[in-house]
């Protein structure tokens, strides 16, 4: 019972009963000891079965009768087969709390053990590792700067709170647009040049968040691309590097589409700063001269130059006037005035005058446009016509001698036609084996394409399946890695191996008790049929004796003696047997009487008896005062 | 045409304090220059100190502000080798060699990070982020309440100017919000 009670101990311990360390045996427990257990199990197993009961004993004694009575009354919920009731707790005898506790501790919740046995993962660990340092600074009462010691100020303290800034870090690495290998240029600049990223940083603070950001950015560039190619690329058929070539260009090609259609817009209704605009302008504007210029301009150049001239000319008469005329300033200036005027007359004369010829110009050029179009037609009615004519000039030579020329002509006519059969058949030979080579290629094609969709699922399905598989060894490492730890942080006092070895044990006892029980059953059998046979064996003896012996009775005295002689040791051995029997059922009931002396001497009758007498007392002595008080109010 | 003023400037100082040892010069030109290219990309700049010796502080300015435009413009219109050495005319042979390597080593980080520049032209975009997670233990109202917050600080660059963005979040807006940046992200990753 020592191992049990031993189990039972700290199973209780577990769940926060607060038992001296000495303890070994449930023989040591006192009452405060057990209701305490009883109240804390029943408060595990549902709070509200003893939602209203403390776990301390109070001092009065009705009180505690009242407690034993619920807790009594929880257990029977609970479904306790036994005997119980408040004399289970006030009075209690080993037997009875072993029983109840065994039955309390097995109805005790796995799910806490079951908890740990389950995975709880990285993440887990690390909520639970923050769960423990937030509990832990909860605990602690906050003060101010001035009071602290050096590891509050680290902990409640602002040092450790520092802004995540990061810089963008340049690292030695392929460019992956760029050519296979690295440029000498390159090269010598990451090896003479480049600072190292501690010296990258313009402040020691944001070394720590650069690097993590720089790595994350890589390592979710990476993960976030191979996820692309696993669910779209390879549906694509395209090999990696051409999926992601025509991704590019179809992106590229999107953007130019973009920015074309941003710049033909209306200017002004999308674009209303001025700055946006001028730019529209100038692009619409160089885009119309790109179109006419390669027409307009030399013309217009040409005809220009003599108008430049001209009016070169005669800026130099002006010239050449200006000194001579000057006599009166009012006069020159009322006549520079005027010359003013009638040269901007002139210009703009002149400016018309060049409109008008750039309008004469397009008109001309038109003209000679529609001018060149039918020079080309009438060109091209003159090839037809010619070969026309060549060809009736030819029938004109042949009609000389027309009938010689018609057979020959029809000779000719026959030998194609026999030629074009001829070939016709040929064709035929060549086409029916390549068509039908077409169509056996054209089913292979067809076949390879199935075959090559189905490659292209298996090749997915295994995708998924490394991917399950590897998440599948990641957690298993997890949890291998947990199951590590848990089983460091295993209590190492009681050894698992202590406890099968002794339930071994005991099963091996068991065993051999049982064999022993039925050898006893059998050698009890055994005897019990001797016994039947004897006592059949004497019957039969005693009939057949009792019959000669009454025969020869009625004719002798002494065989008369002899038979009533034989009648008592009959008797008499009967009564024997009888006796001894009884004796035996006497000395069971002995035996029995004995173990009942010996369970109730283990329930402490008698000192029970003596607390349950004293508790009377007190229990009296309460209604004594209760009463009084009564009285008196 | 100022370019071109600078480089003879730049020319004339040069050889003129460190003319006796022409190896070291060369190499403190390169690392020079490739301390002004970290400055384009967004790191530290030279510091006027370590040169005061050699310019004063509106040349120093001036040849800063040159030789940051010469970098960005010869990457920005993807100069050929020869264009690029015709805008470098007027220096001596050495030096040309010296600002080609350079930029040759540097095209593709400038490149990344003008792109990247004229990509983040509209009116704010988001520089760098920051969370820390609180946990509320009570509020005027709830003496237990133990709920966690976090708080999200975005740091927005706006005309040049980092403004911090200061949001408190419970569980269920921050369930919102990631969910609305992986919708986000995944319009991103089709144009990736």
């Amino acid at each position: 019972m020592e191992e049990a009670d031993r189990i039972l101990i700290r199973s209780l311990r577990l769940f926060g009963v607060e038992l001296p360390e000495e303890l070994q045996s449930l023989r040591e427990f006192s009452t405060e000891m057990i209701v305490e257990a009883v109240v804390r199990c029943l408060h595990v197993i549902d709070p509200s079965l003893v939602s209203g009961i403390s776990h301390m004993l109070p001092p009065g004694m009705s009180a505690r009768f009242r407690i034993g009575m619920s807790l009594a009354q929880a257990c029977q919920d609970l479904g306790f087969q036994g005997e119980v009731g408040y004399q289970t707790f006030l009075y209690s005898s080993e037997p009875d709390i072993r029983q109840l506790l065994m039955f309390l501790v097995e109805k005790l919740p796995r799910d806490s053990s079951e908890d740990t046995d389950q995975p709880i993962g990285k993440s887990g660990a690390l909520q639970r590792a923050i769960a423990a340092k937030i509990r832990e600074q909860l605990s602690l009462p906050w003060m101010p700067p001035s009071c602290r010691t050096a590891r509050l100020q680290r902990m409640q303290g602002c040092c450790l709170m520092r802004h995540f800034h990061t810089q963008r870090l340049v690292l030695p690495e392929k460019c992956p647009f760029a050519s296979d290998t690295v440029s000498s240029d390159v090269r010598d600049f990451y090896e003479k040049y480049l600072p190292t990223v501690t010296a990258q940083v313009s402040r020691r603070a944001q070394l720590a968040a650069s690097l993590l950001e720089r790595s994350l950015a890589d390592v979710s560039g990476v993960q976030e691309r191979e996820a692309e190619w696993k669910s779209q690329g390879l549906a694509s058929r395209l090999s990696y590097e051409e999926y992601w070539q025509r991704k590019h260009q179809r992106l590229q090609k999107r953007v130019q589409e973009q920015l074309r259609q941003c710049s033909q817009r209306p200017t002004g209704s999308q674009f209303s700063a001025g700055a946006s605009e001028d730019l529209m302008d100038t692009l619409s504007r160089s885009r119309q001269e790109q179109g006419k210029g390669s027409r307009s301009t030399p013309t217009e150049r040409f005809t220009f130059k003599p108008e430049l001239a001209s009016s070169a000319g005669l800026m130099a008469v002006a010239v050449e006037s200006l000194p001579s005329s000057r006599k009166l300033d009012q006069d020159n200036r009322t006549q520079q005035e005027e010359e003013v005027t009638s040269l901007q007359q002139q210009l703009e004369q002149l400016s018309v005058q060049i409109e008008e010829a750039g309008a004469e110009v397009k008109k001309l050029n038109l003209g000679l446009m529609q001018v060149e179009d039918g020079r080309k037609q009438s060109e091209l009615h003159l090839a037809e016509k010619e070969d026309v004519m060549k060809v009736k000039r030819q029938t004109v030579a042949l009609l000389s001698d027309a009938e010689n020329n018609l057979s020959k002509l029809q000779l000719v006519v026959e030998s194609s036609t026999k030629r074009i059969v001829h070939l016709a058949s040929q064709w035929e030979k060549h086409r029916v084996p390549l068509v039908e080579q077409y169509r056996e290629l054209k089913k292979l094609h067809q076949s390879r394409e199935l075959e090559s969709s189905r490659r292209l699922s298996d090749i997915k399905e295994i995708h998924e399946q490394i991917r399950a598989a590897a998440e599948e060894a990641k957690c298993k490492e997890l949890l291998y890695k947990q199951l590590l730890t848990d089983h460091e942080n295993l209590p190492k006092d009681v050894s698992r191996a202590a406890y099968t070895q002794r339930i071994l044990e005991i099963v091996g006892n068991i065993k051999k008790q049982k064999e022993e029980i039925t050898k006893i059953l059998s050698d009890t059998k055994e005897l019990q049929k001797e016994i039947n046979n004897l006592t059949g064996k004497l019957d039969r003896t005693f009939a057949v004796t009792d019959e000669l012996v009454y025969k020869d009775a009625k004719r002798d005295e002494a065989v008369r003696k002899a038979y009533k002689y034989l009648a008592a040791l009959h008797e008499n051995c009967s009564q024997l047997i009888e006796t001894i029997e009884d004796t035996g059922t006497i000395m069971r009931g002995i035996r029995d009487l004995e173990e009942q002396i010996e369970t109730e001497a283990g329930k402490r009758t008698l000192s029970n008896l003596e607390k349950i007498l004293e508790d009377y007392k007190c229990i009296k002595q309460e209604n004594m005062t209760l009463l009084s008080r009564i009285r008196e109010g | 045409m100022r370019l071109l003023n600078y480089s003879e400037k730049h020319e004339e100082i040069r050889p003129a304090t460190h003319s006796q040892n022409h190896i070291s010069h060369l190499h403190d030109l390169t690392k020079f220059l490739h301390k002004i290219i970290d400055g384009i990309c967004g790191r530290t700049q030279p510091r006027y100190q370590d040169y005061g010796s050699l310019w004063n502080m509106t040349e120093w300015l001036e040849v800063l502000e040159e030789l940051a435009v010469l970098f960005k413009t010869m990457v920005g219109q993807n100069m050929s080798e020869d264009e690029t050495l015709k805008q470098l005319d007027g220096l001596n042979l050495s030096h040309q060699q010296a600002i080609l390597k350079c930029l040759k080593g540097r095209k593709e980080e400038i490149r990344h990070s003008l792109v990247e520049k004229s990509s983040a032209m509209s009116s704010a975009h988001l520089q760098d982020f920051d969370w820390q997670l609180k946990l509320a233990l009570s509020s005027d109202k709830i003496s237990m309440l133990q709920m966690p917050l976090v708080n999200l600080d975005l740091d927005v660059r706006e005309n040049d100017k980092i403004k911090s963005v200061s949001i408190e979040m419970n569980k269920e807006e921050l369930q919102n919000l990631i969910n609305s940046l992986e919708s986000a992200n995944k319009v991103v990753l089709q144009l990736k």
